[in-house]
């Protein structure tokens, strides 16, 4: 699967904004008995996810796909490098902004798994070019360049696929 | 809004352009497969063109008038730099139209957005007409 690194960052996500959700309901309820809970220090609110993480997981998740497609395919280690490196770029660019050093994912190896064809990498940049575009729409102004060249990008890279 | 109208005013001053660009790219091709790109290109940049026109005229806001002529990068004699000028040019619009991006919200960015990665993408299937490699970059819009 090309993006199973990027699908299970999503649910991460999800989980998070239910627990954060869950707090906030306990934290309505605690209020509401009285004055004596106020004594108690409020334990730190976890840091909402930076809307940039997703996108982040999911250039790392494609990069890897290409690494391991030109494992398997070493043919198609020209057409698809310069891929895998736009979508590192995008990652470093994202990490940095977010303040998260990047994880080395693991080596690809040709044994890990079923060969990735071109056409599935072609679904996941369009899958991951709509992720983009999403995100582009509600982007902070000082990031809707960023993430609007990043949907670009991914559009491209889908038609490069063609 | 004067942000909004400035870049709305850039992005249509490079569809202007790209629309006279490809009237003399298209001279220069013969093959059926560049041609029908051309013309394609050509009358997508003409509807980005009356789309920023028409929003424009809503906002009140006036468009510097488009120049008469235009001073080519270089002179297009041949397919070689006719696919080099679209490769330009496509870039070119892409970069008119991404400082929008940040001055509009909702499915006005949405617009832009897709009037962007229209750009882009075009961009890349000159490229890959004209074989050069890599085919993308990886921050369509950024300026150089």
């Amino acid at each position: 699967m090309v993006l199973t690194g990027a699908v299970r960052e999503i649910r991460e996500i999800g989980h998070s904004r239910r627990w954060l959700l869950g707090t906030a309901a306990g934290a309505g309820a605690a209020a509401l008995t009285g004055c004596g809970l106020f004594d108690q220090a409020d334990p730190e609110p976890p840091k909402p996810p930076d809307p940039l993480e997703s996108l982040l997981a999911e250039a790392v998740a494609l990069a890897t796909a290409y690494d391991q497609a030109i494992v398997s395919q070493p043919g198609l280690r020209t057409r698809l490098a310069p891929l895998a490196e736009d979508h590192r770029t995008h990652a470093a660019e994202m990490s940095r902004l977010i303040g998260k050093p990047l994880a080395s994912g693991p080596a690809p190896s040709a044994s890990a798994g079923p060969a990735t064809t071109v056409a599935a990498l072609r679904q996941a940049e369009l899958a991951a070019q709509k992720t983009a575009v999403a995100a582009c729409k509600v982007a902070a102004t000082d990031r809707a360049g960023l993430v609007g060249s990043i949907a670009a990008c991914r559009a491209t890279h889908a038609e490069a696929l063609r | 809004m004067t942000k909004m109208n400035e870049q709305l005013g850039a992005a249509l001053a490079a569809e202007e352009a790209a629309i006279y660009a490809y009237g003399v790219i298209g001279v220069h091709l013969d093959s059926d497969g560049d041609v029908t790109e051309a013309r394609a290109a050509e009358q997508a940049h003409r509807q980005k063109r009356d789309y920023l026109v028409g929003r424009m005229s809503q906002l009140k806001a006036s468009a510097a008038p488009s120049p008469a002529g235009y001073q080519l990068p270089y002179e297009v004699t041949d397919r070689a730099t006719a696919l080099k000028l679209a490769i330009q040019i496509e870039d070119g619009v892409a970069q008119g139209w991404r400082p929008v991006l940040p001055v509009t919200e909702g499915a006005e960015r949405s617009t832009a957005l897709a009037a962007m990665t229209e750009a882009a993408v075009r961009a890349t299937r000159w490229r890959r007409l004209a074989e050069v490699a890599p085919a993308t970059i990886a921050w369509p819009g950024r300026p150089d």
